[in-house]
């Protein structure tokens, strides 16, 4: 199908404004199925584009910076079909949690604004709809706006046009926190924006060194040339450190805990699993892919960062009361994963990389709409005023089970099918060079799985299984719109978890070719 | 006789019925339950049940139609196509060894699940319930069907899942579901767990194990690219690399370390005591069919290869030596601690690692001596007397338990003439237990364990052998104890006060003690021609080792010896100290327990040895407490260090904070020099021209 990618981004692009106003008009629900059907149709071309193989399209665009285009590759075509998914599902999701915090920040407000004057109930409840009006039409068009900059992330051959998109899925994002985060958002909104930022900054840099001396920013042209060692290395470090920031390695992580933390629940659900491993998706296409010699010196380094990081985030995961920060420093330690997996410089250790992208965003998916069911429903979010809510909602409780199962990598979920590839790699490569270094890793990576177990269990315990506190009593089972998707994800990871070669089939000729194997 | 199968032939369909129904059973159970709720009849009422006793006996059924090829030491092997990009393949490999594993686990776990239709009835988690068991028998019929390592450990995972959901069952963590005494710790570790700590526990430590194994599985497929039995043994190429790197043995003995996880062995033991808080049932299952003999199982499938590949002159004793040891020192660590447990349903826990110590002892033993399929066979059949007696004992226990509402043996006592069938059922399987002499399964394969560990000729036999005997009073002494307090001696005031308060102590009904009923008449029956049964399962292993692995066995003449006809063939040492291992222990039991002659408390007290001694026991070696400490608390301890005096403050403070104080701090410094008075700014520019053009004329 002709323009089929251009049409996956800009559709959503170009019909944001639209949202808003049928939003606006027609309220919340409307707009919901209005962006849940241009998502759905996005995502169709997508996976219809993946089906068909490689698929590329070239646009016009300044004579400065090159060609505009869009690749799905091998590489690209899990990434995007795991955005776009997400997204979709999530924009059913959104609807109850997104009125939930309207409803909140509308009697926060009217309590500010109008306390002693005496109004009608009629006057108070048109208010109250105008208000959510309003809001919904806002909230889904920044939602599309932020899915369309992570998928043009994904599906860029450009590296401008990749920083474009990169900032894109950032400002949106913002918002998003600052406008209807819990807590105190517009600092964590500021600090999101800050930090990721930052890191864009220093990515640019990289992105600039390299264009410059290779003299375009296609990424054709610069696959084809030779870049100087000592430029190469710098440039890599850039975007190293640069993607490092989104990724939440070991040192950059502290925004992420925050703004997970604070975001509302169907953004942090995208935030979590599909938003900063798109930092992967960098480190793959722009150091793996483009600087394969700075790669094979620096592997070693991003072995190690993994490593320390997916031990990190564990350790700190054991230690949060808070549910959404606990899912959060596990998105850390799990990103951590992702970087070892990358730093195995081997096929089998790529391919586990990225399919752990993929698990990952299915069980962290399903792991936030869990705790988003329980914010919606029981209204906290510390574990320690939780317990025994199986009973209570079994069918999230399920859920939640098989997304937990799906992180800790048990089989039958998709988990398992990103986890021993990854450490097959791992061992491979500690095997091949003989290093006593890459071996230790592979142990300690192996014990940094049962310690990744230990938390989400024990988080599981505390919030599903044991005594039922009183005040938990009357607590139901979420809604349809809140359920249904996490059953969605939970059937897709058992799915994959049995057949994974629906993914393995792309990226592993993708990660063969690109090591020269 | 190896066949290779490539369409799909009635042997190959059963072999993959006998492990994808039990898991289609359990994926339709839930549906049907949904469904009848709109019915109102009886079957409706316990449509669940009957759909997985049935799944479960048609899965059984197929295992027996397999029968017929174990018997001529055939195979079936079928494969289909599954990770294409990595060319691995799913596969069915029915073989003696898992078509005689099959069979035991296929119609153990039937048993138990119409035993499980009485205990469980009227649970209003009863879907649930059913959900797991079928789960929890696919997955192992999994394990046991597969042709490769992969997809073994999916059933292998699937056990460790199904028994986190099973010993979890109850999640509500009502005081009656703990396990332990109340209050009670041990160097400061309670011992005291609720059904969810004791699941997650159960979880994370096989967990422990399998991720050795994942180890020891990627290695090897790193060497030979396939995870698949008979292609590992078809070229052994990788196995030679490996050897010359000295990763082998590593490779086998991590390997080894998932079964130690699953079957309950030192060091990752202590699970399997905790795993009590599940339903009786789940006991029986996990004790006797599922779970813990899966780790015996993989050693079996894994030991001949081993040792084919040792008579190919790549050796790895020490495989077969650590799994002996480990095997030696579980059995005798658990069956001492098995002597002073209060709880009924943990002695027999305690007496299944032990006895699952026995068969990895004879797994290893076997790979030690010249006659590899003497030990082999001798484990193997231990395995299947135990798998029956063990069902039968918890069967048993579960309806003791289901009728006192007590788990402490202190709480019943005289049940004698309340519960005569349990109680004939129980002495049954317990003798096979005990291995009491000539009449029970349990003697004549404990009895090959003993030749078999004696006959071995390895450095290590008789310290080894010593072990096992010395193992196997002990486990008579501690089977005559939870007879005598179970079911002599005077009524408890549990009891009393019961019947005070109108509930009656009755026997078990017929739907429970039919299923102990009929493995306790095996354990004896079976035990009655025990020595042609032995003779049988010997000769199918070693066609089946010569077919599938090349391992020779010699036809040994038999020499005449001092024993008596029926007997000849035996080895008279084995025999001898296994006779009175039985008398003594039982002896001593009787002493304390059924004659009463000596007040066991009063003995213990007696002297500081005795009362240091069960202490020592009573406090499990004090094994758990110190994994608690260096696996828990440590652990937990450091975590909560690193975020209090890392990441809250040089990572949250210094880089948040800091960086806004930071920006807020150079703000008010540029703040400052917007002072607004023309003098200073005139200032400023002057001193600063006067510094250019120092600079230019330097």
């Amino acid at each position: 199908m002709e323009y089929a990618l251009l049409q996956a981004i800009f559709l959503p692009l170009l019909l944001s404004p639209v949202v808003y106003i049928i939003g606006r008009k027609a309220g919340p629900t409307p707009a919901m199925w209005v962006t849940f059907a241009i998502l759905l149709y996005a995502t169709i071309l997508i996976v219809n584009a993946a089906l068909s193989g490689t698929v590329e399209e070239h646009y016009p665009w300044t004579t400065q910076f090159g060609e505009f285009g869009f690749l799905l590759d091998g590489l690209a075509s899990p990434f995007a079909i795991m955005i776009y998914v997400l997204s979709t599902i999530l924009v059913l999701y959104s609807k109850p949690y997104m009125l939930h915090i309207f409803h909140h920040q509308f009697e926060e407000e009217r309590n500010i604004n109008t306390s002693g004057s005496g109004q009608t109930s009629i006057v108070e409840s048109s208010a109250l709809s105008n208000y959510v009006n309003a809001k919904s039409g806002l909230y889904f068009a920044l939602y599309l706006l932020f899915a369309v900059g992570m998928l043009g992330t994904v599906l860029a051959t450009n590296l401008i046009e990749f920083f474009v998109f990169f900032e894109i899925m950032l400002i949106p994002g913002f918002f998003l926190v600052a406008l209807w985060g819990a807590g105190n958002r517009r600092k964590i909104g500021l600090m999101f924006l800050f930090w990721t930022h930052s890191g864009a900054v220093v990515l640019l840099l990289g992105f600039l060194m390299i264009g410059l001396t290779v003299g375009s920013f296609d990424f054709a042209d610069i696959n084809e040339s030779e870049i100087p060692q000592d430029i190469a290395m710098l440039s890599a470090v850039a975007i190293a450190l640069g993607l490092g920031v989104k990724l939440a390695v070991f040192m950059f992580h502290i925004w992420l805990p925050y703004v997970h933390g604070a975001a509302p629940t169907p953004i942090s659900a995208l935030l979590s699993p599909a938003m900063i491993g798109i930092g992967v998706y960098g480190i793959f296409r722009l150091i793996v892919e483009f600087l394969p010699a700075t790669f094979a010196d620096l592997s070693i380094w991003f072995y190690i960062w993994g490593l320390v990081t997916m031990i990190y985030g564990g350790a700190m995961a054991l230690m949060q009361d808070d549910l959404k920060r606990l899912l959060a420093y596990s998105s850390i330690s799990q990103m951590g994963y992702l970087l070892f997996g990358i730093g195995t410089i081997s096929v089998l250790g790529l391919t586990g990389a990225e399919m752990m992208y993929v698990t990952h965003a299915i069980g962290k998916g399903i792991l936030f709409m869990m705790a988003g069911v329980i914010i919606v429903k029981v209204g906290t979010r510390s574990i320690s005023k939780l317990g025994g809510l199986a009973g209570k909602m079994p069918i999230t409780a399920v859920c939640a089970v098989i997304g937990a199962l799906t992180i800790m990598g048990i089989p039958p979920t998709a988990g398992f099918m990103g986890e021993w590839i990854l450490f097959a790699g791992a061992l491979e490569t500690a095997l091949e060079e003989g290093s006593t270094l890459r071996a230790v890793g592979f142990g300690l990576g192996l014990v940094a799985t049962v310690l990744t177990m230990s938390y989400l269990l024990w988080m599981l315990k505390r919030v599903f299984f044991g005594k039922t506190p009183e005040h938990l009593e009357n607590v139901k089972e979420g809604s349809w719109y809140m359920v249904a998707p996490m059953m969605v994800l939970a059937g897709f990871s058992i799915v994959l978890g049995i057949y994974p070669d629906i993914f393995y089939k792309s990226i592993i000729p993708y990660m063969s070719g690109v090591l020269g194997v | 006789m190896a066949t290779e199968l490539l369409g799909f032939e009635i042997g190959a369909t059963s072999a993959w019925l006998v492990w994808i129904l039990p898991f289609a059973a359990a994926l339709i159970i839930p549906g049907i339950a949904k469904l009848s709720k709109y019915g109102t009849g009886h079957l409706s009422k316990h449509a669940t049940g009957y759909i997985a006793v049935g799944f479960a006996l048609m899965s059984t059924l197929s295992a027996a139609s397999l029968i017929p090829i174990a018997l001529e030491a055939g195979e079936i092997h079928h494969q289909i196509p599954w990770i294409e990009s990595l060319n691995l393949n799913a596969g069915v490999l029915a073989d003696p060894l898992s078509i005689i594993m099959s069979n035991v686990v296929g119609w153990i776990s039937f048993l138990i699940l119409i035993y499980s239709t009485g205990y469980m009835k009227g649970d209003k988690d009863i879907t649930r319930f059913w959900f797991w068991m079928m789960f929890f028998i696919g997955s192992m019929q999994l394990i046991v069907m597969s042709d490769n390592l992969l997809q073994v450990f999916f059933g292998w995972e699937g056990v460790g899942l199904a028994s986190y959901a099973l010993i979890s069952f109850w999640y509500r963590d009502k005081k009656k579901d703990h396990v332990g005494t109340e209050g009670r710790t041990v160097l400061g570790m309670l011992d005291y767990y609720s059904p969810t700590h004791a699941g997650m526990k159960a979880f994370i430590m096989t967990k422990v194990g399998d991720v050795m194994m994942i180890a020891g599985m990627l290695l090897i497929f790193v060497y030979a690219g396939t995870f698949g039995f008979k292609e590992l043994l078809g070229d052994t190429e990788w196995a030679v690399t490996m050897a010359s790197q000295g990763l082998l043995v590593p490779a086998f003995v991590l390997i080894f370390g998932g079964a130690v996880g699953k079957s309950a062995q030192f060091p990752l033991n202590e699970w399997l005591l905790e795993a009590m808080t599940g339903p009786t049932a789940v006991s029986a299952l996990i004790h006797a069919a599922t779970m813990v003999k899966a780790g015996v199982f993989l050693v079996a499938r894994i030991g001949p290869l081993v040792f084919a590949l040792g008579a190919a002159g790549i050796l790895a004793d020490q495989f077969f030596e650590i799994i002996a040891w480990v095997g030696a020192i579980t059995a005798l660590l658990l069956a001492t601690q098995a002597m002073v447990n209060p709880e009924i349903k943990k002695v027999l826990a305690y007496s299944t690692g032990s006895q699952i110590g026995y068969m990895m002892m004879a797994l290893g033993v076997a790979g030690l001596s010249y006659q590899y399929v003497d030990g082999y066979t001798a484990g193997f059949f231990h395995l299947i007397s135990h798998a029956m007696f063990k069902a039968s004992l918890f069967m048993a226990a579960g309806a003791i338990l289901h009728t006192v509402g007590s788990r402490f043996m202190t709480d019943m006592g005289g049940l004698r003439k309340k519960m005569k069938k349990t109680y004939a059922f129980m002495w049954a399987a317990g003798l096979g237990l005990m291995g009491a002499p000539f009449i029970t399964t349990g003697f004549w394969s404990k009895d090959a364990i003993f030749a078999a560990v004696y006959e071995s000729g390895n450095e290590w036999a008789m310290p080894l052998f010593a072990i096992a005997v010395f193992t196997a009073a002990i486990t008579s002494f501690y089977t005559v104890r939870m007879m005598g307090l179970v079911f002599f001696g005077k009524q408890s005031k549990h009891i009393e006060k019961m019947e005070e308060e109108g509930h009656h102590i009755h026997e078990a009904p017929l739907s429970m003690w039919i299923p102990y009923g009929i493995l306790a008449v095996l354990t004896i029956g079976v035990g009655l021609v025990g020595l042609s049964f032995e003779d049988g399962l010997h000769h199918t292993f070693v066609d089946y080792l010569e077919n599938s692995y090349g391992i020779h066995t010699e036809h040994l003449a038999i020499e005449s010896s001092i024993l008596p006809e029926f007997l000849q063939g035996l080895n008279p040492v084995a025999l001898g100290s296994s006779l009175a291992a039985f008398a003594i222990g039982a002896g001593l039991g009787y002493i304390f327990y059924i004659g009463r002659w000596v007040d066991p408390v009063k003995f213990v007290n007696s002297n500081l040895f005795f009362y240091g001694i069960h202490k020592l026991l009573l406090n499990r070696w004090y094994l758990n407490a110190i994994i608690y400490w260096c696996f828990v608390v440590t652990p937990l301890w450091l975590s909560r260090g690193v975020f209090r005096y890392f990441e809250k403050t040089a990572i949250d403070y210094g880089m948040n904070d800091g960086f806004q104080k930071a920006v807020g701090w150079s703000a008010k410094v540029v703040q400052g020099t917007q002072t607004g008075v023309s003098q200073s700014y005139l200032f400023v520019f002057g001193a600063g021209l006067l510094f250019v053009v120092l600079i230019l004329l330097i």
